[in-house]
């Protein structure tokens, strides 16, 4: 009996329970069809199921009357229905596809990127020292791209048809007035800034926000990298550079110095150029870092660096003598405070000391000073995943004196600069960025207000197109300045740019017609200049990355085209200005072989326009080799031109040609971690 | 007196409120992580892919259940990366790491989440690429691993997940 009252106990609980529980069940899908893998749960519970390959989903539930039924899946809309129970059998849901908010949207036109991020070119430090011709310098990694010209005399960076001055480097958002280190004409001139000391850098050539200033072309800003976790020491060894550098590491902050020294001294005499040196070049330098993680949500990141630099070559009759003092620091304060409200702020120091002898004739002497002073702060809120704003004030307070013989000026001045940023959502996959910076310059006491916008079309991943524009402005070099009775306005550029990107798992594809207006350029005019000059470049830019051909193996190929014009400093007529070529190409290729790099680069350039001619075309093929011996040592070697073409990069008034002093150049660096717990990492810095 | 009575009283009844409403959070934190236990647990029996897809969104319901802590976001987030760890090439890898990639941004969010746990993840989340793809990420992502994996022992150098991931990404190098 006992038995059979248990049983009937059980059998009788079984049936409550049966009767208590709930199926639910039915499909979901999206615009394309079923859709599997969709968590679909009565909320506040963990009844719930993922649903199936053909969308199905079916579950029991404990829950008796009104609840909700939710199905959620990554890039859709979370779906819900609350109703009884008992109602929610059968269901057919139908996901939307999330459109990406501003966090998750990069746009990426006119921009690469170097370092980790979403954009493209995701290169690091090691690929900047093995790309074709850099020899570690970031500035010669950056000419792999297109819109950038090749200009052999000086390497500098020279984007879309503009100068070189008209691109401007920033370093965590500050400017940095001089970015090169001296030399004399026909040498190149590299970049100060060693790629180990950033974690990403953002090249824009044009279309750029309203935080960024006093740059007609482009923009590179850089941004240091993070903390470091642990110690580093190192050194490194080549035929021209030598370098020490370490960091200590603390709790939160640490603490890095650099030393190095590059000498053209020892290789000239194993490999004579067409130079007659009377002082090879050489630059002494040294940086200091110290990062500090005030809190979880704020750093402050501080930066000194000096070179010397010396150079001394018999030329024309007469022994040219240059040396410079280049001396950099800033300190910037990054905090999140809460609510999506981020305060940055930083100030910032460039002082350049430049002395030449024999500068133009024997027994003269030039002397140049130049100071800046840049501070500037910025509020960034975010407002909604569909809407932030920033706005900031910056300014520049220059000084400069410039002697040669008994002439010379001295300049004081400062430029006060605003801008408002606000990027929004219109409507799925459209974005807006509407930005205005306003200037005013001491001098000319004028304000100059510059609109620009970008609007965004992001379908997807893979595909997006922007449309850009805006105004630009800069105030022109100081020699202009003084030479124009402070009168000179500031001069601007108008970029009209298109950007349509495609990017696969495998390749990338982007295409960049632009348009570009100058005006008020310095232009002499009877003895003074004035603002009068103005011009115009227009082009397309092509640039195709891609590693599906073969495994290992990533091909890269950029070409410009580009159509300038210019009236301004001396010319008499408008016509291109002698740096710019029309056709740039750079092909690259990099294969690896188990530890072993290997790297080529085609660079092509056509003839540049002079008034006695135009100079042959420009060609050089590198080569470069990088062998990762040990996990503490990092063997790389590289040749360039490998064709030994002698390459033309000026025809003189009276027809005589200027060209590269050497038609190759072999580099052979090693670099040794003595202290450092990680392999194949760069110990300085 | 009487204004010292009500002070007094105002104090016990502040202190039981706040006991009662700790409590109540000890309760919700309790049950929590019951379920959440419950719900790792059934990856000891079974550790197909499928499991770990179930495991997944479950964590996703209990956080659901409860929406600011951090603990089953960090444990969504692990268990995902483990699930792409074990199965690199998996047609469900990239929508796991995805999934992974958002709880690390919700917990970057929350006050209270770890940091130390917090930089254990996105090591392994740089692991978890490497082993997807060796030859391109690396060489890319090599000293992010070892950067995250320190940064969380320099905060909690009893971080026994990220010792174990620190050991197993030395081991890992090691054998190339």
């Amino acid at each position: 009996m006992k038995q059979f009252l248990a049983i009937l106990f059980l059998a009788l609980t079984t049936l409550f329970e049966a009767a208590a529980q709930t199926r639910m069940d039915g499909t979901v899908r999206d615009a394309q069809g079923p859709l599997a893998g969709v968590n679909v749960f009565v909320v506040g519970t963990l009844d719930g199921s993922i649903t199936d390959s053909l969308g199905r989903f079916s579950f029991v539930t404990r829950q008796t009357g009104e609840c909700v039924l939710r199905a959620s899946m990554l890039g859709y809309e979370e779906f819900s229905i609350k109703a009884d129970a008992t109602r929610l059998q059968g269901q057919d849901i139908f996901l939307r596809e999330k459109a990406a908010s501003l966090d998750e949207v990069v746009v990426t036109a006119s921009t690469y990127s170097i370092g980790k991020s979403n954009q493209i070119k995701t290169m690091d430090a090691l690929d900047v020292v093995m790309a074709g011709n850099s020899c570690g310098d970031v500035v010669a990694a950056l000419q792999v791209l297109p819109g950038t010209q090749k200009v052999g005399e000086n390497g500098k960076l020279y984007v879309r048809g503009g100068d070189s001055d008209e691109c401007q480097t920033f370093v965590n958002g500050m400017h940095v007035l001089v970015p090169y280190s001296t030399n004399v004409e026909g040498q190149n001139q590299r970049g100060r800034f060693s790629p180990f000391l950033f974690k990403g850098m953002s090249f824009s050539l044009g279309g750029y926000g309203g935080e960024y200033g006093q740059a007609l072309s482009s923009v590179l800003p850089m941004e240091t990298t993070d903390v470091a976790s642990s110690d580093k020491l190192g050194v490194s060894a080549s035929l021209v550079d030598w370098s020490l550098g370490g960091t200590k590491a603390f709790r939160r902050s640490s603490l890095s110095f650099n030393a190095n020294y590059i000498g053209m001294g020892p290789y000239t005499r194993i490999f004579p150029d067409r130079c007659d040196w009377t002082r090879p070049y050489g630059k002494l330098s040294g940086e200091a870092q110290y990062k500090w993680e005030l809190s979880k949500r704020s750093v402050l990141k501080t930066y000194a660096g000096y070179d010397w630099t010396t150079v001394g070559m018999r030329t024309e009759g007469r022994n040219l003598s240059m040396t410079e003092h280049n001396l950099y620091a800033n300190a910037t304060l990054r905090s999140q405070l809460g609510r999506g409200w981020t305060l940055f702020a930083g100030m910032a120091e460039s002082a350049v000391l430049s002395d030449m002898d024999d500068a133009l004739m024997a027994g003269d002497h030039y002397h140049n000073r130049r100071n800046e002073v840049h501070l500037k702060t910025e509020v960034q809120k975010r407002f909604t995943p569909l809407f932030k704003m920033s706005a900031g004030v910056e300014d520049y307070l220059r000084a400069s004196d410039k002697q040669y013989e008994k002439t010379g000026y001295e300049l004081d001045y400062n430029l006060l600069g605003i801008h408002v940023d606000a990027q929004v959502r219109l409507v799925p996959r459209l974005f807006l960025n509407l930005s205005a910076r306003g200037e005013r310059l001491s001098y000319s006491r004028e304000w100059l207000l510059m609109p620009r916008a970008t609007l965004s079309f992001v379908p997807g991943t893979r595909f997006q197109a922007s449309v850009m524009i805006g105004r630009y402005s800069q105030t022109p070099e100081d020699d202009y300045v003084a030479r124009g009775q402070y009168k000179l306005r500031q001069s601007t550029a108008d970029h009209l740019i298109l950007s349509m990107q495609y990017s696969g798992a495998h390749t990338l594809l982007r295409v960049e017609p632009y348009y570009k207006w100058y005006h008020h350029l310095p232009l002499l005019t009877e003895g003074l200049y004035k603002a009068d000059g103005y011009g115009c470049s227009r082009g397309v830019d092509v640039y195709l990355e891609d590693s599906s051909l073969l495994r290992n193996l990533s091909l890269s190929a950029a070409y410009s085209f580009n159509d300038s014009q210019r009236l301004y400093l001396d010319y008499d007529a408008p016509h291109t200005p002698e740096y710019a070529s029309r056709h740039n190409l750079r092909l690259t290729a990099k294969y690896a072989i188990g530890k072993v790099i290997l790297g080529l680069a085609e660079t092509y350039a056509s003839g540049r326009k002079y008034v006695a001619g135009t100079t042959p075309y420009y060609n050089s093929l590198d080569a470069n080799i990088t062998w990762l011996a040990h996990p503490k040592v990092i063997v790389y070697a590289s040749l360039n031109n490998l064709l030994g073409r002698t390459n033309i990069y000026r025809i003189n008034p009276d027809g005589t040609q200027v060209g590269a002093t050497r038609d190759r150049f072999f580099y052979l660096g090693v670099f040794v971690s003595l202290k450092n717990n990680k392999a194949y990492d760069i110990s300085n810095f | 007196m009487t204004s010292r009575i009500f002070n007094l009283r105002l104090i016990a009844v502040t202190v039981s409120l706040m006991t009662a409403f700790s409590l109540c959070q000890a309760q919700d934190a309790q049950m929590m992580g019951s379920l959440i236990g419950q719900s790792l647990s059934k990856l000891q029996e079974d550790s197909s892919p499928e499991a770990f897809q179930n495991c997944v969104a479950e964590l996703k319901r209990i956080d659901a259940m409860y929406p600011g802590h951090a603990a089953p976001k960090y444990y969504a987030a692990l268990e995902s990366l483990n699930f792409a760890v074990m199965n690199p090439q998996a047609e469900q890898a990239e929508s796991m790491i995805a999934e992974a990639e958002q709880a690390i941004t919700q917990l970057e969010e929350l006050p209270e989440a770890d940091q130390s746990d917090l930089c254990t993840l996105k090591g392994f989340l740089y692991m978890v690429r490497i082993v997807q793809n060796p030859a391109v990420n690396g060489q890319r992502y090599y000293l992010d691993v070892m950067n995250y994996y320190e940064k969380a022992l320099k905060l909690n150098p009893d971080n026994q997940l990220a010792q174990q991931l620190q050991q197993k990404f030395h081991e890992g190098m090691n054998k190339r």
